[in-house]
C-alpha cells in the first residue's frame, strides 16, 4: 500500500488566552491517500477551518503529528513551512485572494517565481492552465477587471501551477452565484482529475460535498464520522 | 534574471504607483529634508568655489596685507623695493567715524573706506548708482554711501554731509564692492571716499588706529607670489597677510563651522521626513496584510516579502531625494538673499556634486527608519487569510521578550546609522555621536511625553464632569483610531518646533544678557579718537554737561609693543601655552598711564608709585606676569612710534572689576610714556533720553571725535545675531515643514476611513458644519499639542544651554510659547484640511453602496 499523502495522528489544538482555555480540536487522526477527494464538513464552530489551517501548516498543533508525504510539518519554522507550502500544497480560498497589483498571468506564475523555477517553462504552463479554465483572452487583466467567477478560475490555475500533491480548498464556491459556482466546481474537479492531486475541501454545502469520495464530519472539535462513498 | 522582471520589483513598483497619491505627501516630506541638506552643502561648496575662483576679485588684489597703523619707515622701504620690481600697490584706509546729514541731525556711526580710485580695485569693479567709473565719481570733495545710509539720513545724490572737519557732496550709492568680505568688520553703513578726502576730514592723526590695507598686484612676468608673501611676512610681522591662492582664513573657518552646524540642522528635517516614510510604510503594510498572508500561503518566505516593501521604501526615499534637489536649488538661490547685508555675490554656480550626496542621504535615512515596520512583516500570520477570529495563545514572557530583540536591534541600527551620518556631515565622530545621542534622547522624550499627554486627554474626556459637545468628543476620539499615529505626528511636528524655538529663545536671552551686562551706572557713551589737541576741550565739554551722571573719565592710550623682558627678546622666552597667546604676544597693545592707583586695583606684589613720581615705571597684571615670569624689579623694553623705551616693573596687580578700554595688563607712570603719540578716549554715563542731543552737540564741537552709543552697538550686535538666527531658523523651518507634511500624509492615509465615517454621520443627520468641527478639533489638538510640547522642551533646552553652557541667565518667555502653540495649531489645521479637501464632498449613498 502506498504511503498516505496526508497523515494526522492524535492532533489537538487548544487555545490558552491567559483568562480561559478552549479546546478547538481533539483526538484528530486520519490518513488521506493519493488521489482521494475528501470533504470536511461541520457546523460553524466545529473546528473545520482550524483543521484546514493545521493541515496547511498555517498554524501549529498543540499536540500530535501531521505529515505531508511522510514529512513531519508540526515542528517546522515559518520559512520552512512557506517553502513546503509552495512545493506541496495548492490553495483555493473562498475570497479568491489574488494579488491586486499583478495580472491574471502574473498571479498564476507567482508561486513558480517565488520558488525560483525557470520562468519560460513556468510561463508556458501558466498560459496552458489559464486556457484550460477559459481565460486565455484575459492574461493581462488585473483582478479588479475580472468578475468573481473569473477571479476564482485564476485562483484555480494558480493552485495547480506547481503540480502540488495536495490541494486544499476552503469554501471555493462560497462567494459565487449558483451558475458560476457550478462552473468553478466542474473545473476544480476536472483539473484535479487531470493533475492527479489529492483534494481536501472544507464546506458546509451538502451538494458540494456529495461529489467527494469521502466525507469527514466534525462536531465540537472531534471527528463525528468518516464516511467513504462511491464516486458520484 | 533582469531585476526589473522579478516579482519583487514588479509588485513594489505597481503597489507604489497605485498608492502614489498617499505616498506623494511622504515624498514631499523627504524632499524638505533633502532640500535643506543639499541647499546648505551645495551653497557652501559653491561659496568655497567662488572664494577660490574669485579670490582675486574678493580681495581686489593678488596679495592683501591688513594691519592697524600706517607702515613704518622700514616697511615703506620694502614697499618701495617691490614697486621698483614692477609690483603695484593700492592703499586703503578704513576707520569708523561720525557723519551728519544736517545741522540739527544727530550724527550716525559709519564705516569709512578711503581708496585710491586710480588703482582700486585691481580686480573686480565697484558699481555705483548713478553709474560712473570710480575715478570719475570720487574726488577729494565727494563720497559714495550705502543705500541704508541714504535712507536713514534722507540723502540724495548731491546732498551735503559733514564728516570730521570737512563737508562732502554725496555722489550716490555703492551698489557693489568686490572686496567687502575681506575688509574690516563693518560696524555701520558704508562711506567710500578718496584718501585725499580722508585727509581733509582731519580724522587721521599720528597714532590713530585706522585699519590699513595694502593691495598688491604683481606683473604678469617677474616676481612670484610666494616671494612677495615671504617678504611681506618678514616685514609686516603683526599684519594679516593672505593671497589669492588661499581663501580668506576667517571667512573659510566661519563658513566651515556654519556649514557643519546647518548640515546637522538639515539632518533634523531629513529625519522627520524619514519618520514620515516609516509611518507611511507601516500604514501601507497594515493595509496589505492580506496580500502578505496570501504570499506566505503560496510559498513566499518572509525575506522575499520584506524585499518588496524595502524596495517601496527605497523608491520613496529616492523620489524624495530627487524632488529634494529642486528644493535644494531653491535654498541655494535663497541664501545669497538672506546674507546680502554682509556678503555680496555676483553669481554663484549651482553645485551638482552635493546632489548625489543629498539623494543618497534621503535614501539611506528612509531605509534606516523603515527597518522596524519591515521586520514586523515576519510576524504576519498567514492564517489571517481565513478571516476567522482566531484567539491567540498568549506567548510566554520569555518568547515575547525574545520577539522584541529584532526591534531593539533595529533601534540600535538606526542610532548607529544616524550617528555615522552626523559624523560624516560634521567631519567629526565625537560631534556625530553627540548629535545622534542628543537627537534620539529628544525624540524619545518628546515621544514619551506625547504618549502621556494623549492618554491624559483620553482620560479627561472619559471623566469630564459635563457632557461635552459631539464634535469635541469625536474629534478627540479620532486621535486614537487605528492608523492615526497621533504620537508619531506629535513627535514629527514637535521636533521642528522645538528646535526653531530653542534658537529663538537662546538668541533673545543672549541679547538681553548683553544689555543687562551693562551694570547700572556704567558708562553708556564712549568717545574715541580724541587727539591731544582736543583733550582739554573735551574734558571741559564733558564737565559742563548737565546730562551726564557722575564724572566722565578721559583716559590716555598709547600704541606700544613689548620687545624684551630683562634683555631677552620675546621670541626667545619660553612659549606660553595655547596658540592664541602665542599669536598675541608680539602684537601692539593699547597701554595707558595712571598716576593715582585706581580704586578697583589690588597690588599683589611690589608697590604702587607715589602720585608725583617722575620715574619710568609700570605695573603688570598678575596673569601676564605669571605667563612671562615677570616680577617686581624686572625691566621691560617697549617700542612705539619707531622709538624704544624701557620701564621698570614696580608692582604686580589685579583689577577687581571688569574694565573696558585700554589693556588691563600694563599700566605706566606718565613719565614712562612721555613724548609718545597719544590718543584719548572718554567714557560717560549720559542720560539715555539725552544721548541724541549729546551726540549732536559733541559732533558740532569736535567733528573728528567718534561717539559710540552703547545702545547703537547693542543694535548692531542684535542685527548680526538676528541675521545669523534668521539663517538658522530658515533651515530649521524645513523640519517644521516636514512635520506638517507628515501630518498631511497621515491624514491622507486615513482618507478612506474619513470618507466612510463622514458618509455614515451624514446619513445619521450630521451637517457639514459638524463634520468640519470634528476634523478641525483633531488637527487643532495635534498641532496645539505639538506646539505646546515643542515649546516646553525648547524652554528646557534653552535654559540648559544658557545656564550650564553659557553661564548666563535665562527667563522663560511664555508669550513666545503661546504664539508658537497657536501658530503650530494653525499650521496643522491648514495641512490637515489640505489633505482632506474632497472628503466631505462625497454623497453618502455613493460611498455606502460601494461597501
Amino acid at each position: 500500500m502506498t504511503a498516505p499523502v496526508l497523515s494526522l495522528r492524535d492532533v489537538a489544538k487548544t487555545i490558552d488566552t491567559g483568562t480561559h482555555r478552549v479546546e478547538i480540536l481533539k483526538d484528530i487522526s486520519f490518513d488521506i491517500g493519493k488521489g482521494e477527494f475528501v470533504a470536511i464538513m461541520g457546523a460553524s464552530g466545529s473546528g473545520k477551518s482550524t483543521l484546514l489551517g493545521l493541515v496547511a501548516g498555517l498554524d501549529t498543533p498543540t499536540s500530535g503529528s501531521i505529515r505531508i508525504e511522510g514529512d513531519e510539518i508540526s515542528r517546522l519554522g515559518e520559512d520552512e513551512l512557506a517553502v513546503l507550502r509552495g512545493r506541496k500544497i495548492g490553495f483555493v480560498f473562498q475570497s479568491y485572494q489574488l494579488i491586486p497589483t499583478l495580472t491574471a498571468e502574473e498571479n498564476v506564475l507567482l508561486p513558480a517565481e517565488l520558488a525560483g523555477e525557470d520562468l519560460a517553462a513556468a510561463q508556458q504552463r501558466a498560459r496552458e492552465l489559464l486556457r484550460t479554465v477559459g481565460l486565455e483572452e484575459r492574461l493581462d487583466h488585473y483582478p479588479v477587471q475580472l468578475s468573481g467567477g473569473e477571479q476564482q478560475r485564476v485562483a484555480l490555475a494558480r493552485a495547480f501551477i506547481r503540480k502540488p500533491p495536495l490541494l486544499l480548498a476552503d469554501e471555493p464556491t462560497g462567494n459565487l452565484d449558483s451558475v458560476n459556482g457550478k462552473h468553478v466546481l466542474e473545473l476544480l474537479l476536472s483539473l484535479n482529475r487531470r493533475e492527479g492531486a489529492t483534494l481536501v475541501l472544507v464546506t458546509h454545502d451538502r451538494e458540494l460535498a456529495s461529489h467527494a469520495t469521502r466525507i469527514i464530519t466534525l462536531r465540537d472539535g472531534r471527528i463525528l464520522s468518516d464516511e467513504r462513498r462511491a464516486t458520484a | 534574471m533582469n531585476f526589473f522582471r522579478t516579482p519583487a520589483w514588479r509588485m513594489a513598483w505597481r503597489e507604489a504607483r497605485a498608492s502614489a497619491p498617499k505616498f506623494l505627501f511622504v515624498v514631499f516630506g523627504v524632499a524638505a529634508g533633502v532640500g535643506a541638506l543639499t541647499g546648505v552643502r551645495g551653497f557652501s561648496a559653491a561659496f568655497h568655489d567662488s572664494l577660490k575662483r574669485e579670490a582675486r576679485t574678493l580681495m581686489a588684489a593678488d596679495l592683501l596685507i591688513r594691519q592697524f597703523g600706517e607702515p613704518t619707515e622700514e616697511q615703506e622701504k620694502v614697499i618701495a623695493q617691490w614697486e621698483q620690481r614692477g609690483a603695484r600697490l593700492s592703499r586703503i584706509t578704513e576707520t569708523v567715524s561720525m557723519l551728519a546729514g544736517g545741522e540739527n541731525e544727530p550724527p550716525v556711526l559709519v564705516s569709512v573706506k578711503a581708496v585710491d580710485p586710480a588703482t582700486y580695485p585691481w580686480y573686480g569693479r565697484v558699481r555705483l548708482e548713478p553709474e560712473a567709473p570710480l575715478a570719475t565719481a570720487l574726488n577729494a570733495e565727494t563720497i559714495a554711501v550705502s543705500e541704508d545710509l541714504m535712507l536713514r539720513l534722507n540723502l540724495e545724490p548731491g546732498s551735503r554731509v559733514r564728516l570730521g572737519d570737512a563737508e562732502f557732496r554725496v555722489w550716490g550709492v555703492v551698489r557693489l564692492e568686490p572686496d567687502r568680505m575681506t575688509g574690516s568688520l563693518n560696524v555701520g553703513p558704508r562711506v567710500m571716499m578718496t584718501r585725499e578726502g580722508l585727509q581733509r576730514t582731519g580724522l587721521l592723526v599720528f597714532g590713530s588706529r585706522a585699519s590699513q590695507r595694502l593691495l598688491w598686484k604683481l606683473p604678469a612676468q617677474g616676481a612670484r607670489i610666494e616671494e612677495l608673501r615671504d617678504s611681506m611676512r618678514k616685514t609686516f610681522r603683526e599684519a594679516l597677510i593672505t593671497d589669492y591662492r588661499e581663501t580668506h582664513p576667517f571667512i573659510t573657518r566661519a563658513l566651515d563651522r556654519a556649514t557643519t552646524f546647518l548640515s546637522l540642522v538639515s539632518m533634523i528635517a531629513l529625519i522627520v521626513g524619514a519618520l514620515g516614510v516609516a509611518m507611511a510604510i507601516h500604514s501601507h503594510i497594515q493595509q496589505r496584510l492580506d496580500t502578505i498572508a496570501i504570499m506566505k500561503c503560496i510559498g513566499a518566505r518572509s525575506a522575499q516579502i520584506i524585499r518588496i516593501y524595502t524596495l517601496q521604501a527605497a523608491l520613496l526615499g529616492l523620489a524624495g531625494g530627487v524632488a529634494g534637489l529642486a528644493v535644494g536649488a531653491a535654498v541655494q538661490w535663497a541664501f545669497p538673499l538672506l546674507l546680502r547685508r554682509y556678503f555680496q555675490f555676483e553669481s554663484l554656480a549651482w553645485s551638482a556634486s552635493f546632489a548625489v550626496e543629498g539623494i543618497l542621504a534621503g535614501l539611506l535615512v528612509a531605509l534606516l527608519f523603515t527597518v522596524p515596520p519591515l521586520l514586523a512583516i515576519r510576524e504576519v500570520k498567514p492564517a489571517l487569510i481565513f478571516r476567522r477570529e482566531m484567539p491567540e495563545t498568549k506567548p510566554p514572557l520569555r518568547l515575547r521578550l525574545r520577539r522584541l530583540l529584532p526591534s531593539a536591534g533595529a533601534g540600535a541600527l538606526i542610532l548607529a546609522g544616524l550617528g555615522a551620518m552626523a559624523a560624516w556631515l560634521a567631519g567629526s565622530v565625537k560631534t556625530g555621536a553627540w548629535f545622534a545621542g542628543g537627537l534620539t534622547a529628544a525624540l524619545a522624550l518628546l515621544g514619551g511625553i506625547a504618549w502621556l499627554l494623549l492618554r491624559a486627554l483620553r482620560w479627561l474626556m472619559a471623566h469630564a464632569p459635563v457632557r461635552l459637545p459631539l464634535w469635541l468628543r469625536h474629534g478627540v476620539a479620532n486621535l486614537y483610531r487605528p492608523g492615526n499615529h497621533a504620537t508619531s505626528i506629535l513627535v514629527s511636528l514637535g521636533v521642528g518646533v522645538m528646535f526653531t524655538l530653542t534658537v529663538y529663545l537662546v538668541q533673545n536671552s543672549l541679547l538681553k544678557e548683553v544689555m543687562v551686562a551693562m551694570p547700572k551706572g556704567a558708562p553708556n557713551v564712549f568717545l574715541i579718537n580724541i587727539t591731544p589737541r582736543d583733550a582739554d576741550a573735551v574734558r571741559e565739554f564733558l564737565a559742563s554737561r548737565k546730562d551726564i551722571d557722575g564724572r566722565a573719565q578721559l583716559v590716555p592710550t598709547v600704541a606700544a609693543r613689548l620687545e624684551k623682558v630683562n634683555g631677552t627678546p620675546l621670541d626667545e622666552l619660553p612659549p606660553p601655552p595655547g596658540e592664541e597667546q602665542r599669536r598675541r604676544r608680539n602684537f601692539t597693545r593699547q597701554v595707558t598711564w595712571m598716576q593715582a592707583m585706581p580704586e578697583d586695583m589690588r597690588i599683589l606684589r611690589g608697590a604702587w608709585w607715589s602720585d608725583g613720581s617722575r620715574e619710568a615705571l609700570q605695573s603688570v597684571d598678575e596673569n601676564t606676569a605669571k605667563r612671562w615670569g615677570i616680577e617686581p624689579g624686572a625691566v621691560l623694553e617697549w617700542s612705539a612710534a619707531g622709538r624704544r623705551f624701557e620701564a621698570r616693573v614696580a608692582a604686580i596687580h589685579r583689577f577687581e572689576s571688569v574694565r573696558r578700554g585700554a589693556s588691563d595688563e600694563f599700566v605706566f607712570t606718565e613719565k614712562a610714556l612721555a613724548g609718545l603719540p597719544v590718543q584719548y578716549y572718554a567714557t560717560a554715563r549720559v542720560r539715555p533720553e539725552q544721548t541724541a542731543v549729546f551726540m549732536r552737540d559733541s559732533f558740532r564741537r569736535f567733528p573728528s571725535v567718534t561717539v559710540i552709543n552703547a545702545a547703537d552697538v547693542v543694535n548692531i550686535v542684535q542685527e548680526v545675531v538676528d541675521q545669523v538666527s534668521l539663517v538658522i531658523r530658515f533651515i530649521a523651518g524645513f523640519a517644521i515643514l516636514a512635520g506638517a507634511i507628515i501630518l498631511a500624509s497621515t491624514v491622507a492615509g486615513t482618507r478612506l476611513r474619513r470618507v466612510r465615517e463622514s458618509a455614515v454621520l451624514k446619513t445619521l443627520g450630521a451637517r457639514r458644519r459638524t463634520l468640519v468641527s470634528i476634523f478641525s478639533v483633531e488637527f487643532a489638538i495635534l498641532g496645539g499639542a505639538a506646539g505646546f510640547l515643542g515649546g516646553a522642551l525648547a524652554t528646557g533646552f534653552a535654559r540648559l544651554l544658557m545656564t550650564r553652557l553659557l553661564d548666563a541667565r535665562f527667563d522663560p518667555e511664555w508669550r513666545a510659547n503661546l504664539v508658537t502653540t497657536l501658530l503650530t495649531m494653525a499650521l496643522a489645521i491648514a495641512a490637515g484640511w489640505l489633505a482632506s479637501l474632497r472628503v466631505l464632498s462625497h454623497r453618502p449613498l455613493e460611498v455606502l453602496r460601494d461597501e
